[in-house]
């Protein structure tokens, strides 16, 4: 279906931005990849009168390291990520771009629009609540930065005013020592995984010094699994630990049953990418090169 | 475009690029959302929320207040100036009403109810949500054998559910289970509702000119001879006024077979606003709720008769078909699956008792593998299940029931006569390609070390060009038999060959295969031949079975156009001989400095193609009395040999050609995720002589890419209430590349007595992978304790039925009682 008539604005500025959207009011929604917004338009399940497009301001869209953090602007694509060697150096980050849904996906979809959107079911959100990550704001009263554990409140639901804009994604850079991994269940390429597992973690030899895991897509946000953390937090990472973890993250899990899988299978995947992502944090962090590939149905 | 190079004798059996490939890769292929008209509107559908209510009003002022709006129609509206579509079921499936437009109920989620017309098609999504309908939900029946019951009965004129109900008993069945050494019985199996999703959704430009009394479409309907059968009847209008045309098509898969009642009202709608044009485009969502889903079906209290060896000596099963809310192209299918009646197998006794009904559910349409899928998948299911109970393994199993190859070509217990085939051999040539032998040490290790992991095989028919007088078995009054496909072949003005088919491809080649035999029989390059596919009602190339549909065009399409060129060349022959005072025997066909020609062996004298039309078309005076009756321009409708069947009985051959298909698939389940994870897969075919290989190669890619959806991914799911809990890609998940294994191709040929090429129908491929990805987790999960008995079967699935064998909650009942 085509969407009902709206009004396109856009913005030349961050400023114009908010502006524009404060004066335009309820029924005003900022665009930025649209990979979320528009079927929703199209599904007439969502029904603004006008649309401020993000896409055309410039210095919005980029990559780059400073003071010990990597700086994502907020129309910075999913595949920009994908594709970046700098972002590649934080493996999560690179995990998660490169699989989120398909070519086209990717390269309209934003991180900026990923995080404010905040889909329970949404890679970013749960692959960068491991690391240390910020958001900066840009408002009526001004700009602010808000810890991403924050910044989303419950499903589709963020701390951002009305008018208020995602402008950057800031990543600390994790001390040397770390690995991480990031795997997503998924039945079909343009398709919402099942679930997901986010793991940051950092070695001292063996001993597992400190530990992040999140688990996606089975609750109305990010879940920490902080028992499982505390599974592995100082211990050596040996099969029995790395169970034991898993079997925690399960217990963590709060899924429902819908389409792709029932409540007990979505834990059962959690147990499995669990183990797996954990394995392969550790790899990463021991200096190992391993791809981490998404598993499909 | 590069030059055509045969790489054999002949152009056919010649791999050729295709003709159409340069415009369809380029985007310069003509579907039917690219013609723009004057005057156009546009068309979008109020649809039900609800699977199964009555209607109490349908309030379309708000949407006809709306600037830019051009009308609206509603159910009452249709019901009012037309006839209820034809309905193919005898007895009280004849009372089921069908319009276009639901008028007093609606039986399916997503059913019409109303339609409205504007000036653009985002004005008509506008006054789409603008019309308010009443609806008083009644109680919805979305299971068969829960129809059956007729507590709830959704077409209350018929007083039923049931569609139709027929018994097929051959041999001596009582006998042989009497006789048996042993007998296995499986107690419920059950075959999933999906569907195809094509990259073109259903489109339709439908245009009723008051003044001329004429009905115009453009559509990518795929079998539109029979669409405007069903149209003018319910239209009330002959037949000759309307012209149905198709271009380009974007796949179909059988399931565009069933746009006919959106294309009467794009009719009624076109009539109604003066005579404007009516475009209609389905969305994608409206495409997986609303078009047509493929037949799903439950097979009950199947008892299967074996003797000492294994052999299978008699089947007794009761199959009860769903069609969904209506019937539309059924109880066709319900006499169609007996066209592979006892599959690639040699028992000669049965009994099927085959009831379909109807449920608050899509209705079906015929999608690849049309009703013969399901009962191959059944017997499939079968074989492996018996070959377990008694300890066979089941290759060895199916080598002991195969037909074998000397006995072709075989009549089935049912009468059909099966061309040709050689089962054994392409179970030989599938092992050598995947590497049986090495693949059951692999699987001995993995079972060692307690991994889920197994090979199957399975073994499927693809029957193509069927008799039409199969519809008199499910209902002896149904005016239909034979088959037959027309074709006209010409020298136009400047005597360029010009081919023109009824027939209506979507990816099948059928320009490309069309030239490789005119060039074979005027010895010429099919570049040099221009064909002219898409149905035009107006070209004069069609009979009433014109379309593409059931693996056919290859034995139809084919044997009109040969038959047409033939003609043509007979014509072209007696005029040369005129023109060059020689002989006809002394002619020869070949392409000379003057482009293609006739030469005079003994004088070397030739006479070009613009020549020879030339002659006819401008310059008639030369002509001599005798050669009056050229024309150069030859027509020829070409027809099955084929009888009525024995209604009583249901006896008779219902179709002309079988190609198989023998498919081997690995399959590793997950022990953390229960993915199944296909690890090696081949596909071998044999489909007699074929035309162009790598068409063929290409069109097994596809149906086994199709059908490995089909067994993993693809299920129309509805919740207990009638929701379609499917009705976009994220929920259906199509399968994509990310999905797709490698497969192996491989093909043995068996040419076919029955066509004069050798060649057999084929493309839809029998669902091949559904009974193999059956078979292999069948193998993969029997050390479980688990019976395959779903179709469809995903990760989630096989983790909840280890989760319930683990609770012993697992309902599935197979038991073997042994006599020996
Ligand atoms: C077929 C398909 C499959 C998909 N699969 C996945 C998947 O597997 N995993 C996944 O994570 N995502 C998936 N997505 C979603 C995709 O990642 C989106 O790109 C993302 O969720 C939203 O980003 P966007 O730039 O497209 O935002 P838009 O759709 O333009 O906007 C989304 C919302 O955020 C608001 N917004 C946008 N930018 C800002 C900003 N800077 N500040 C404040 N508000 C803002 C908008 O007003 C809107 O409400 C899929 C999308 C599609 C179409």
């Amino acid at each position: 279906m085509y969407p009902r008539s709206f009004h396109y604005h856009r913005a030349g500025s961050l400023k114009e931005a908010v502006t524009m959207l404060g004066q335009l009011g309820k029924n005003a929604k900022f665009l930025a990849g649209g990979q979320s917004l528009i079927p929703l338009l199209k599904f007439r399940f969502a029904n603004p009168e006008h649309l401020v497009d993000l896409s055309f301001i410039p210095g919005t869209s980029f990559i780059k390291e400073d003071s010990g953090a990597m700086h994502f602007g907020l129309m910075t694509r999913h595949s920009e990520i994908e594709h970046s060697a700098l972002a590649r150096r934080i493996p999560v980050l690179h995990d998660c771009a490169a699989g989120i849904a398909d070519v086209q996906v990717r390269n309209q979809g934003t991180i900026g629009g990923s995080l404010a959107e905040a889909d329970p079911s949404g890679d970013w959100a749960n692959a960068l609540i491991t690391l240390d990550t910020t958001v900066h704001c840009l408002g009526a009263n001004g700009t602010r930065t808000i810890a991403l554990s924050d910044f989303v409140t419950d499903a589709y639901t963020t701390a951002l005013a009305h008018e208020e804009l995602v402008t950057e994604v800031v990543v600390k850079i994790p001390p040397k020592g770390s690995g991480g991994a990031y795997l997503a269940f998924k039945r079909a390429a343009p398709v919402y995984p099942s679930a997901s597992v986010a793991v940051q973690l950092k070695l001292a030899g063996d001993v597992c010094e400190d530990v992040a895991i999140a688990l996606g897509c089975v609750g109305l946000t990010a879940i920490r699994a902080t028992e499982a953390e505390t599974a592995l937090r100082g211990q050596i990472l040996n099969d029995k630990t790395v169970a034991t973890a898993a079997e925690a993250a399960r217990a963590a899990a709060d899924p429902q049953s819908d389409m792709r899988g029932s409540a007990e299978y979505k834990r059962q995947l959690i147990v499995a990418l669990a183990k797996r992502a954990i394995q392969i944090a550790a790899r990463r962090a021991r200096g190992e090169k391993v791809e981490g590939a998404h598993l499909y149905a | 475009m590069t030059e055509a190079i045969k790489n054999g004798p002949t152009w056919v059996g010649t791999s050729l690029p295709r003709k159409e490939e340069d415009r369809l890769l380029r985007g310069r292929g003509k579907f039917v959302d690219d013609i723009k008209l004057r005057e156009m509107t546009y068309l979008r559908f109020v649809r039900s929320p609800y699977a199964h209510a009555r209607v109490l009003s349908v309030d379309t002022s708000a949407a006809e207040a709306l600037p830019g709006v051009v009308c609206t129609i509603t159910g009452k509206e249709v019901a009012a100036q037309t006839q209820p579509f034809i309905e193919m079921a005898p007895g009280q499936g004849q009372k089921i009403r069908d319009f276009p437009l639901a008028v007093e109920k609606v039986r399916y989620q997503g059913e019409p109810v109303a339609a409205v017309i504007a000036e653009s098609a985002s004005l008509a999504d506008d006054a789409a949500e603008l019309v308010q309908v009443e609806y008083e939900p009644l109680e919805p029946v979305v299971d068969s054998e829960e129809a059956l019951l007729n507590k709830s009965i959704l077409h209350e004129e018929a007083g039923t559910n049931q569609v139709w109900t027929g018994i097929w008993e051959f041999g001596e069945v009582e006998k042989a289970f009497q006789e048996a050494a042993y007998v296995v019985k499986i107690d419920r199996m059950h075959f999933h509702r999906f569907s195809s999703t094509p990259l073109e959704t259903n489109v339709v430009i439908g245009q009723w000119e008051p003044k001329e009394d004429r009905i115009q479409y453009w559509c990518n309907n795929s079998f539109p001879s029979f669409a405007i059968q069903f149209i003018a009847a319910h239209l009330m209008v002959h037949i000759d006024r309307i012209r149905a045309q198709t271009s380009d098509i974007g796949g179909s898969f059988g399931i565009k077979i069933t746009s006919y009642p959106q294309m009467a009202v794009c009719a009624l709608a076109s009539k109604k606003a003066g005579g404007r044009p009516v475009k209609w485009v389905e969305t994608r969502s409206e495409h997986m709720t609303a078009s047509a889903h493929g037949n799903e079906r439950t097979f009950r209290d199947t008892r299967v008769a074996l003797d000492k060896n294994g052999e299978i000596t008699a089947i007794a099963s009761r199959h009860i078909d769903d069609c969904g809310a209506y019937p539309r192209y059924e109880p066709l299918g319900c006499v169609i699956y007996s066209q592979v009646f006892c599959g690639t197998y040699r028992f000669k006794n049965a009994r099927i008792e085959f009831t379909q009904t109807v449920s608050n559910k899509c209705p079906v349409g015929p999608n690849r593998g049309y009703s013969r899928m399901q009962h191959l998948w059944f017997l499939e299911r079968i074989v492996d299940i018996c070959a377990h109970e008694i300890g066979i393994a089941p290759d060895e199993m199916r080598l002991r029931n195969y037909i074998r190859p000397e006995e072709f070509p075989y009549t089935t217990p049912n009468g059909c006569v099966y061309d040709s085939g050689n089962y054994p051999k392409m179970l030989e040539v599938a092992k050598d390609l995947i590497g049986w032998d090495a693949w059951q040490k692999k699987r001995a290790e993995a079972r060692r070390e307690g991994r889920m992991f197994g090979i199957g095989i399975g073994t499927t028919l693809d029957s193509g060009t069927n008799n039409f007088g199969q519809s008199q078995i499910v209902d002896p009054n149904a005016p239909f038999s034979g088959n037959s496909q027309g074709a006209n072949c010409k020298l136009d003005i400047y005597g360029e060959v010009v081919v023109a088919v009824g027939s209506c491809p979507q990816g099948q080649g059928h320009e490309t295969v069309a030239a490789q035999v005119v060039a074979d029989v005027l010895n010429i390059s099919p570049d040099m031949i221009t064909v002219r596919t898409g149905f035009d009602t107006e070209r004069n190339v069609h009979t009433g079975m014109s379309g593409t549909y059931a693996s056919q065009f290859v034995v139809s399409g084919l044997s009109a156009v040969h038959g047409a060129a033939q003609k043509l060349k007979a014509e072209m022959k007696r005029l040369a001989a005129f023109v060059l005072k020689t002989s006809e025997d002394d002619l020869e066909f070949g392409t000379g400095g003057m482009g293609p020609e006739v030469k005079a062996k003994s004088t070397g004298k030739s006479i070009n193609y613009w020549g020879l039309a030339n002659i006819v078309n401008v310059n008639s005076a030369v002509l001599s009395p005798e050669l009056q009756d050229v024309t150069l321009n030859c027509r020829y409708i070409w027809r099955a040999n084929f009888k009525v069947p024995d209604k009583e009985k249901k006896y008779g051959n219902l179709t002309l050609t079988y190609s198989s298909q023998l498919h081997i698939a690995v399959i590793e389940v997950d022990r953390d995720t229960f993915v199944p994870k296909i690890l090696d897969y081949v596909a071998v075919e044999d489909c007699g002589v074929a035309i162009n290989p790598r068409i063929v190669e290409g069109q097994v890619y596809g149906a086994t890419a199709h059908a490995i959806g089909a067994a993993l991914m693809e299920n129309c799911v509805y919740d207990a209430v009638g929701n379609m809990l499917t009705s976009t890609f994220s929920d259906y998940t199509p399968i994509t590349s990310m999905n797709i294994p490698n497969i192996k191709y491989g093909h043995i040929s068996t040419p076919s007595p029955f066509t004069y090429s050798g060649a057999k129908g084929m493309g839809e491929g029998g669902a091949g992978p559904i009974h193999t990805i059956s078979a292999t987790l069948q193998d993969a999960l029997f050390g479980q304790g688990i019976f395959i008995n779903e179709s469809f079967n995903n990760a989630n699935s096989i983790f909840r039925s280890l989760k319930y064998r683990e609770g012993g909650q697992l309902a599935q009942s197979v038991t073997l009682e042994k006599r020996v």
